[in-house]
């Protein structure tokens, strides 16, 4: 492969692997800004719904991405059940407790996973996985390509949901000044119990998408916790289409670093980048200085 | 129609308000004054569910309020212009306004009171699609107003409505609030251009310190030689 080649694939690589950080970082970002915590399980409810793909697929034949009808609906439903029994309070749960009981969910989960289905890594493989689309001297596999495209459109609906929908707009509001917002009559426990659930379905989504096109074992989660909050960081708090660049951003990093060091070093890549954004731009990459107004 | 009786609120040990009773008749216009710091913005802020007070009772339409979330007393027909305006400044001056007509009392008519509001105030028709922290200052005390009134309230509390704006704004917003009045609004205004409330008001409370200490009509407080000499610089005491 000539210099330019393999830059361009690992370009590409990078870019598919890192709209799944994307996803889950949208999920991240839209708790983040409604709850204020950092919902740290996020990424062991990925893996959790990329179990679900799999025993789907190795159960019952369900092709992966065809999973989707049960996953989004059912993680939807399983972030509002996860909202009412963990983090709603009327007298309003302290974010430090609440940052405790995420934790806490994440080790919980990780546990469980292993006990009920043994650490073992697992991968989904289906007729087309391992098929790619070549041109120009490029590989592009099948299955990323279509989990990025996945990612698109999961980043378009939310973002369409925010700005076009009454509901929508009251996330914004919340999200922005929820004191405001309770002095328009938006419910703001409503307003959080919905942001969750949607921030669920999208970790849903990253884990079948995970199961789609990679291999996974339960204790990818809390990396895929971490690489969320730094796609967050780098695309700035708040912001949907930003969080998506922001996982993209990490993936191609990781891909580049992958390629040029060997070992640990290529995850010190981002974890560099990450810090450097902190004290450069900690507003992230995206996003215009705010004013108060 | 308020109904605030011996209300008593603390910033933890400071007392910000030490057993004030007011009473707002409805159809009035309210006026209360006081030095910065007297409590005037606590109280509102404790009518709308904002901060809880240590004791005493809010009333509204004769029902007990304190201690409802502000999202609950909102759909009671309550809505504060709180101080520094509060908009949501990442978003359009429409959606400003959809979101202050989101109370499930004021859905049903919110094209009405949007159509209302916008004629209310005509600058803010062509600023519709635009973000709301590009307005000027008077604009965006119009939109905070405009938002308050999407949720079609029978009591609206302003805090502060003129501070910061150009004369000719102010003129705008107290005429826009003894326009509300004339509607049949009951209005409770905070303002620290204490003249100008006072000639509005038909009713006002001064308050020191969290304690009132001098009610009565806005034509008498206008006379009086302590209101004279305390906020109009009347008096030959300047201390």
């Amino acid at each position: 492969m000539t210099g330019a080649g393999v830059f361009f694939q690992l370009l590409i690589n990078g870019i598919l692997f890192g709209s799944m950080y994307g996803v889950a970082a949208i999920g991240l970002s839209l708790i983040f800004g409604s709850m204020e915590i950092i919902f740290i399980a996020q990424g062991s409810v990925m893996i959790l719904a990329a179990y679900g793909t799999y025993f789907l697929f190795n159960m019952a034949q369900f092709d992966p991405f065809f999973s989707l009808i049960l996953v989004l609906p059912g993680f939807m439903l399983l972030g509002f059940v996860l909202f009412m029994a963990l983090f709603r309070r009327k007298d309003g749960l302290n974010k430090y407790s609440s940052l405790l009981v995420a934790f806490g969910l994440m080790i919980l989960l990780e546990n469980l996973m292993s006990v009920l289905w043994t650490p073992d890594t697992r991968a989904v493989i289906t007729s087309y996985t391992g098929q790619a689309l070549s041109f120009w001297g490029l590989d592009i596999s099948i299955t990323r390509l279509l989990v990025f495209g996945l990612s698109i459109l999961a980043t378009l609906a939310v973002s369409l949901w925010l700005r076009l929908t009454l509901m929508g707009n009251a996330v914004r509001a919340a999200i922005e000044n929820p004191q405001a917002a309770a002095l328009m009559g938006i419910k703001t426990p409503r307003v959080k119990a919905i942001t969750f659930a949607i921030g669920i379905a999208l970790a849903g989504l990253g884990g079948t998408a995970t199961a789609a096109s990679y291999s996974f074992d339960p204790t990818f989660g809390f990396l895929f916790s971490l690489k969320a909050l730094i796609a967050v960081a780098l695309g700035g708090i708040g912001s949907v289409t930003g969080a998506l660049l922001g996982g993209i951003i990490l993936g191609v990093l990781e891909s580049a670093g992958a390629y040029l060091f060997t070992g640990v070093w290529a995850h010190a890549v981002s974890y560099i980048v990450f810090l450097l954004v902190l004290m450069v731009k900690p507003e992230g990459l995206f996003m215009k200085r705010t004013r108060s107004a | 129609m308020l109904q605030i009786e011996k209300l008593n609120i603390f910033y933890g040990d400071a007392k910000a308000i030490k057993d004030l009773s007011i009473t707002v008749k409805e159809g009035t216009l309210a006026a209360l004054v006081g030095a910065n710091g007297a409590g005037k913005t606590s109280t509102l802020l404790a009518v709308a569910g904002l901060i809880r007070p240590r004791s005493g009772k809010i009333a509204f339409k004769g029902q007990t309020i304190n201690g409802l979330p502000p999202e609950e007393i909102v759909e009671r027909g309550i809505s504060l212009v709180p101080e520094g305006r509060w908009l949501f400044t990442k978003m359009t001056v429409a959606e400003n306004l959809r979101m202050g007509g989101d109370a499930s009392r004021a859905r049903k008519d919110s094209v009405d009171s949007m159509e209302y509001v916008l004629q209310l105030f005509p600058a803010l028709k062509s600023r519709y699609r635009m973000s709301a922290a590009s307005l000027s200052g008077g604009e965006q005390q119009m939109l905070a107003i405009g938002r308050a009134l999407m949720s079609k309230p029978h009591l609206l509390m302003l805090d502060e409505p003129s501070l910061g704006l150009a004369p000719l704004v102010v003129e705008t917003v107290f005429e826009v609030i003894q326009r509300l009045h004339d509607e049949g609004v009951t209005i409770l205004l905070v303002e620290q251009n204490v003249r100008e409330s006072l000639q509005l008001a038909q009713k006002a409370f001064v308050i020191k310190t969290g304690t009132l200490t001098l009610s009565g009509t806005g034509a008498d407080l206008l006379e009086n030689p302590d209101v004279q000499k305390a906020f109009l610089g009347i008096g030959k005491d300047l201390s």
